[in-house]
């Protein structure tokens, strides 16, 4: 590409506004694809061609994809683009990859302000960098105003495996259930900021790559002794429990008292009327460990900036009724219902 | 001691007329809150109606039978007179919690303000919210429990509840002015982060 083409593109982009036209694959799209890959900068290795062409070593993958629809696409510690890159990269490395590469479609609201694309793309380029992925290919998309809110993102994922693909089913009974950090602070973070509820500068999004994070932990035991890894997105850690319960036919017990949970994020809850447990989270892995090896994870986890305030919630218990029970604070055993849709907040 | 000031929230026509039981729950309150502002102002304590402006471009606010209340320019976004003082201050927010991406805290700051007592409707939320952001900033608050207005009285409870264990001193609005002219101010309640 024309280094000095990139340059003229990106100064006449400066103040403008995204319009139907950046979309309509002639002059002026080029020169929003030529904007993008100039933002990105080195994370963008893709060709310009139709496809990207990757070398990659005999073996298996791991592919994934997601699409990115955050309402609102900009909040207080982050933002869509942010959210694209830490949410494709989490699910390749939970089945024990490392990821290498993504794809970024996106799909813009006519009248986005410039401004507001450069913050996401730069997003996307820090977040990628500080995950060690590389952006090989993408896509621009514009619609009408009204038909998107600001941005969508669609990144679909590649990683190679370097140790063997984790599966659910190897979690057994006696398995210790550990969280990598607290739970609800995406949540409440973006509900406050969507609704100004007074929670946005105390809780911040925990949104963040862990695939470092989890190598730690792959890498502080021998092979094997980290089961099952799952990130705790949307659903919260109420749907992951249910998710495994079911597939492994048997029972999972969580003790309320263990389970992180900021004062904040309690209270605001508490407020809305909705159950940490449910809530959505960006930056949160369940790991299913061998009773063996818990010691260890969590020392590599603690050592770990996005692991600092890991901890045991939980195991896997030795019976086949494939339920999730919670042991609450006065001690009493109750089963935790799996919920039928969304627990939508109470607001006035 | 720093000053006190009263925070009320959405007074406004608009938003009070919404539904019957809206309207039912203010004119039930109406006497004791009427009065109680009326004290603080005797007292030279500060008024501040915190006045929702619904945006015309905001897709999250909440349209009534999908007519946007509370625009501003229309009467519907004015405080109802019985709540509202020449001497009061009127502070626009967009959302819910008052200090939302607003001047509150500035205002407060520079009338000297270190105490808030917060009112108004609905309590579960709008009272909530403003309760909880002046927590975080260091405010004392405190909350006269009859003069928060919620369309359902159990929703009213259960704010004062939540404020009352979490943030805020919550008593009748007579033995707050009661504490105000024994003790001349309003003692900070202690919470425990569990």
């Amino acid at each position: 590409m024309d280094g000095n083409r990139v340059l003229t593109g990106t100064r006449s982009f400066a103040g403008r506004q995204i319009v139907l036209d950046h979309g309509t694959g002639a002059r002026l799209s080029r020169e929003l694809v030529e904007y993008v890959v100039a933002v990105l900068g080195d994370v963008y290795i893709g060709q310009m061609e139709d496809s990207a062409v990757l070398s990659v070593a005999a073996g298996q993958l791991a592919m994934t994809t997601d699409s990115f629809v955050v309402d609102p696409p900009f909040f207080g510690n982050g933002d869509v683009g942010k959210i694209a890159v830490c949410g494709t990269v989490n699910d390749l490395a939970v089945i024990g990859a490392t990821p290498k590469y993504l794809t970024l479609g996106m799909i813009i609201e006519a009248g986005l302000p410039v401004a507001a694309l450069t913050r996401v793309l730069e997003s996307i380029r820090e977040t990628a960098r500080q995950a060690g992925v590389l952006i090989v290919a993408g896509d621009t998309k514009v619609v009408r105003p009204g038909e998107a809110d600001q941005i969508y993102l669609n990144t679909t994922g590649i990683g190679v495996f370097e140790r063997t693909p984790l599966r659910m089913t190897d979690v057994r009974a006696g398995d210790q259930i550990v969280l990598s950090g607290p739970i609800g602070n995406h949540t409440v973070h973006l509900l406050s900021v969507r609704e100004g509820l007074g929670f946005e500068s105390r809780v911040s999004s925990d949104c963040a790559p862990l695939n470092g994070l989890i190598t730690e932990a792959f890498e502080s035991v021998e092979d094997g002794a980290v089961r099952s890894v799952r990130d705790v997105t949307r659903g919260g850690l109420a749907a992951v429990l249910h998710e495994y319960a079911k597939a492994l036919g048997a029972g999972l017990r969580i003790d309320e008292q263990a389970l992180p949970v900021d004062p904040e994020v309690k209270m605001a809850c508490d407020m809305l009327g909705i159950d940490p447990l449910n809530t959505a989270n960006e930056g949160c892995v369940c790991l299913f460990l061998d009773p063996g090896a818990v010691e260890r994870v969590l020392a590599a986890l603690h050592s770990h900036p996005y692991g600092r305030r890991a901890v045991v919630v939980g195991e896997v218990a030795d019976d086949t009724e494939s339920a999730v029970r919670m042991r609450d604070r006065d001690g009493h055993i109750r089963i935790l219902e799996e919920l039928q849709g969304a627990e939508l907040p109470r607001l006035c | 001691m720093g000053k006190v000031a009263v925070l009320t929230n959405d007074l406004q026509y608009d938003l009070v007329n919404k539904n019957e039981e809206r309207i039912r729950a203010i004119e039930e309150a109406t006497p004791s809150f009427s009065r109680f502002l009326n004290e603080i102002r005797r007292r030279g304590h500060h008024v501040l109606h915190l006045q929702l402006v619904n945006l015309p471009d905001d897709p999250i606010a909440e349209r009534y039978e999908g007519r946007l209340p509370a625009q501003r320019g229309t009467q519907g976004v004015e405080i109802l007179p019985v709540f509202l003082d020449e001497s009061d201050i009127l502070v626009e927010k967009n959302k819910d919690s008052g200090f939302f991406e607003t001047d509150l805290h500035e205002r407060l700051q520079s009338l000297g303000v270190d105490t808030v007592i917060v009112t108004g409707m609905q309590g579960q939320i709008c009272v909530q919210t403003t309760a909880a952001d002046a927590f975080f900033r260091g405010y004392n608050v405190w909350v006269p429990s009859d003069c928060v207005v919620s369309a359902r009285d159990k929703d009213r409870i259960r704010a004062l509840d939540w404020l009352d264990g979490y943030c805020a001193t919550v008593a009748e609005s007579d033995e707050i002015l009661r504490t105000l002219d024994v003790e001349g101010g309003l003692p900070r309640k202690v919470f425990v982060t569990p």
